[in-house]
């Protein structure tokens, strides 16, 4: 248990040491110095740090609304009907959890050079749908079927009609998997590099971009504040959604 | 951002051809220019550069142009040249994303090859006056031929710690003498980093010259005399592999790698094409107060960065007033104060002020005075020779 | 139309099948077609095999392959060795508290840019362990640690994806436990089970379901993935997906029908696996459907 938490929080007081530490060089066990320089930069108006979180959050959330609104009446079927073709839609959904995004994003990519997506907003959004859409439906399809169908059924001869049904019975019942399935969305989208880099053309500058940029060209105390303020609303979307995590973890593999 | 990243519509004006431009004056460009918006691509990976650039150049530009510079960062100006000849290829022709790209060498001959650069304007700038004729006419051996204007220039320099290293190898030869004498405490980017590219390549040019003899190197690429050069070359590199950091097992593949090795002592050199980053990185105290730079005896690689339009920009009377401003005595004595930049313009071409500011510009605690790289300084060779070499390094250096 | 078909239950069905549908079928489908001779840029426009024949005598792309399915093999193993154990560890206060799961939770939801660069700063020859070998006295110089990043043996990031990848594991694990409750234990421990009899023929295939189709996720995702060995591995050999990117990405594009070929086999293999592990867990397992998401 010890360990377990001491796995999980101690890379991020490395993180917060090096991003306030100054000429921390070998063989120092303590920084020499302490100072606020990389938090002021981040922070400051004339860097790119604000845009770029600002993009992140509105890619990130538009696709995580996106994703659960296009998975929640599929999966709504797949969990409570069997018919002709569900194994080929299954498998449809697998696939792309099963195999590496890549050549799918580079066809994309083609595609939306010709429609004049790359490089938008719109464009990067969508392209994060291949890898939230097969995620977000298995895992509400594993939600609804917890759920007994006849429920509904209950609620509407008792008169309630569709839309009461959804609201006072089948909503309360599957929430702690739509926010679960929410959250994974939310995080997978705002953890994509490659497919950004990609789709974006390095125009649309992300959170991941700009962090990777600071990896490899800039100075490591900026990278290290870089990368706390990249995982805390990650942080937030999993713990916002803890009080569901009996039923399902949370967060990108 | 977000302006910036929904389509840009093609003004009037803004969008003009280079033939339009070489038949309009300078102030019909300057006056349709105003209150219009410069998209500029370049290399972000640097903080205070980038700072610099945001805070005070582009303030700079809205007031004395009413231009809004906006930055387009970008980890490799590689990206941005293929995006354009993407565009190229799907016959986006118009509307770009980019008004303004900073480039150079290998970038540039892709990029003019492949057609999608504006031009040619650069001749007809007002300042390109202030910048000496050989740097006009060639980037690491390619024709300019007005498709870019010369900005900034950069000379090879080689950073070291006093406190662990008294007396550093200042030649080729010296060199490998060294890293045999102390193995694990040097190593160089991979090449196809720019910076590990360029040290390779003052191996070949040692070479070159070598085989040469007395003959005067022309730069020109020559099948026969490359295949010699990097034959001794590969040579070189392979016996100083097994006494590298790690025994070259691995390479750092990035120069904040490089610099988070050096500053550890892990490596007891780095190098950059930025005679000041050794002050600079003292200065934000990433590396040891220490550190001093030197050039080698036999002269290090020095060159220029471009500033160049893409072929399709929505901007292009914006980014030609930019492109101006940037060549300026003021601008680039103000970035020689502000980053440490080394100076790029002739002299001889400054008024009599302007001259004596130049002459003070300051120097860091580790950069060499101008006069010592002038004097070092070894051009470019054909960028043929750096793209044959970079794949051989990674055949038969890397891969071994 | 079959007789039985039914337009309502296809409409909800098809704003995700428009997605895979265009998206990862008609992207793979054109990413194939530009692999196959069909990339426009270059002029090229007809069917030719010649890029993937480039990639059977492409040196780089047999140790590219081969670092690939090693390190996702090993990482998958030990993460769900590490995660299975985890969870039958801590099942108990799991079950007592809600605090280990969120502790689970914090290394998932750490993105792994940020965990690859934490990393460094801890397991480089130069970092905080190295540093605290030195400060005991145990080696003189950075030399002297073990190379635990950019290292032969690819131990950073094989390190990187276990720390995410063992919560992960025990989590999905935890999360079936939790469902299943612990009747099956205790009817066996009645019966006179002992403790290993209980753990190899109740509780392991109890959550063989989870352990299998988590690891199977595990693998594909480290398989495809990009971002930690981008900045944890060596230049050579990389793994596949940084090798597609970077010639993708190169500065000349007569690279890039061959990257789209290398990300079309990257694909088809993981799929391969994907099915051969299904059939191999079936056959060992007996699992009928071994998905819970």
């Amino acid at each position: 248990m010890i360990a377990v938490s001491g796995v999980a929080v101690i890379p991020l007081l490395l993180l917060a040491a090096r991003s306030l530490a100054q000429s921390w060089f070998w063989p120092s066990l303590l920084p020499p110095v302490w100072s606020i320089r990389a938090w002021q930069y981040v922070f400051s108006p004339t860097a790119e740090v604000f845009p770029a979180l600002t993009t992140s959050l509105t890619i990130a959330l538009a696709v995580t609304l996106l994703a659960v609104t296009v998975s929640l009446p599929a999966a709504r079927v797949l969990a409570w009907q069997e018919f002709r073709g569900k194994r080929a839609v299954i498998f449809a959904l697998l696939l792309p959890v099963l195999t590496p995004p890549l050549a799918a994003t580079m066809g994309v990519h083609a595609l939306f050079l010709r429609y004049g997506l790359t490089d938008t907003l719109i464009g990067v959004a969508l392209s994060h749908l291949i890898s939230t859409v097969p995620y977000a439906t298995l895992m509400l399809t594993g939600s609804f079927s917890r759920f007994d169908p006849d429920y509904e059924a209950q609620a509407r001869t008792l008169g309630a009609d569709g839309f009461d049904v959804w609201r006072h019975v089948t909503f309360p019942a599957i929430a702690p998997g739509l926010a679960v399935a929410a959250s994974f969305a939310f995080l997978i989208s705002w953890s994509q590099y490659l497919t950004t880099l990609l789709i974006g053309g390095g125009r649309i500058l992300t959170l991941p971009l700009t962090l990777v940029a600071f990896q490899r060209g800039g100075d490591e105390a900026i990278a290290a504040a870089l990368s706390l303020v990249f995982l805390a609303p990650a942080a937030a979307a999993a713990f916002s959604v803890a009080r569901f995590l009996k039923e399902e973890p949370v967060g990108k593999i | 951002m977000f302006a910036g990243c929904a389509k840009t519509k093609p003004t009037a004006g803004l969008a003009l051809t280079a033939k339009q431009f070489n038949r309009t004056g300078w102030e019909e460009i300057v006056a349709r220019a105003k209150g219009s918006e410069v998209n500029f691509g370049m290399w972000s990976g640097d903080e205070v550069r980038n700072r610099y650039y945001q805070s005070t150049v582009a303030p700079a530009i809205k007031q004395q142009y009413g231009i809004t510079l906006r930055f387009v960062p970008t980890g490799d100006v590689a990206d941005i040249i293929n995006k354009l000849l993407n565009e190229k290829g799907a016959g986006k022709t118009a509307g770009g994303t980019i008004d303004l790209v900073w480039i150079n060498g290998e970038n540039f001959r892709t990029a003019k090859q492949g057609g999608v650069l504006w031009g040619p304007f650069a001749e007809s700038l007002p300042n390109i006056k202030h910048f000496a004729e050989d740097v006009r006419q060639r980037d690491f051996g390619t024709p300019i031929e007005g498709y870019e204007s010369p900005y900034q220039r950069a000379q090879f320099v080689i950073a070291y710690d006093t406190a662990r290293v008294s007396d550093p190898p200042r030649s080729i030869e010296k060199l490998r003498e060294w890293i045999k004498a102390h193995p694990g405490r040097f190593t160089y980017l991979a090449p196809p980093d720019f910076t590990g590219s360029a040290f390779i390549r003052h191996i070949l040019l040692f070479y070159l010259k070598q085989d040469l003899g007395g003959t005067a190197f022309d730069g020109k690429f020559e099948e026969q005399l490359y295949q010699r050069a990097a034959a001794a070359t590969i040579a070189y590199l392979n016996e100083i592999k097994p006494y590298l950091w790690r025994k070259g097992e691995t390479y750092p593949t990035s120069p904040k790698e490089a610099d988070r090795l050096f500053a550890n002592s892990e490596i007891d050199f780095t190098m950059s094409y930025g005679p000041s980053f050794a002050s600079e990185r003292i200065a934000r105290g990433e590396y040891p107060a220490t550190t001093r730079t030197f050039v080698f005896e036999e002269g290090t690689i020095g060159n220029y960065s471009y500033l160049a339009i893409p072929f399709n920009a929505s901007n292009a009377a914006g980014a030609l007033v930019v492109i101006n401003h940037l060549m300026s005595p003021a601008h680039t004595l103000e970035q020689g104060r502000e980053l440490g930049s080394l100076f790029p313009l002739i002299l001889e071409s400054l008024t009599p002020a302007e001259r004596i500011a130049a002459e003070a510009l300051p120097l860091g605690p580790a950069t060499l005075p101008v006069a010592e790289l002038a004097r070092h300084q070894l051009p470019e060779p054909d960028t043929q020779y750096l793209e044959r070499l970079e794949k051989d390094w990674r055949e038969k250096v890397l891969r071994q | 139309m079959p007789k039985n078909f039914n337009v309502r239950r296809w409409l909800m069905l098809s704003p995700v099948l428009a997605v895979i549908g265009v998206l990862f079928v008609g992207g793979l489908a054109l990413a194939a077609a530009q692999s196959l001779g069909y990339f426009a840029p270059l002029g090229e426009s007809a069917l030719t095999f010649r890029h993937y024949a480039a990639l059977i005598n492409d040196r780089e792309v047999y140790a590219s392959l081969w670092l690939t399915l090693k390190l996702a093999a090993v990482a998958t193993f030990i993460s769900a060795v590490g995660g299975l154990a985890l969870a039958l560890g801590l099942r108990e206060a799991a079950r007592r508290s809600r605090v280990v799961n969120l502790l689970l939770q914090i290394p998932l939801s750490v993105p792994h840019l940020a965990m690859a660069g934490a990393l460094i700063t801890v397991i480089a020859p130069s970092g905080l362990l190295a540093r605290a070998a030195y400060a005991a006295g145990l080696i003189q110089q950075p030399a002297d640690f073990p190379a635990l990043i950019n290292d032969r043996y690819g131990a950073g990031i094989v390190l990187a994806y276990v720390l995410k990848e063992v919560p992960f594991i025990a989590l999905m694990t935890l999360a079936l436990l939790a469902r299943l409750g612990d009747e099956y234990e205790q009817a066996a421990r009645v019966l006179g089970a002992s403790r290993w009899q209980r753990f190899r023929y109740v509780t392991l295939p109890l959550v063989a379901p989870a352990v299998v189709s988590a690891s199977l996720l595990v693998f594909a995702f480290i398989f495809g993935a990009f971002e930690v060995p981008f900045i944890l591995g060596r230049p050579f050999p990389a793994m596949l997906s940084v090798v597609a990117q970077q010639r993708y990405l190169d500065a000349n594009l007569v690279m890039r029908p061959g990257a789209i070929a290398l990300a079309v086999f990257s694909t088809l293999l993981t799929a391969a696996l994907a099915w051969a592990y299904l059939r191999l867990t079936r056959a060992l397992l007996g699992l009928e459907r071994p998905f819970i998401l």
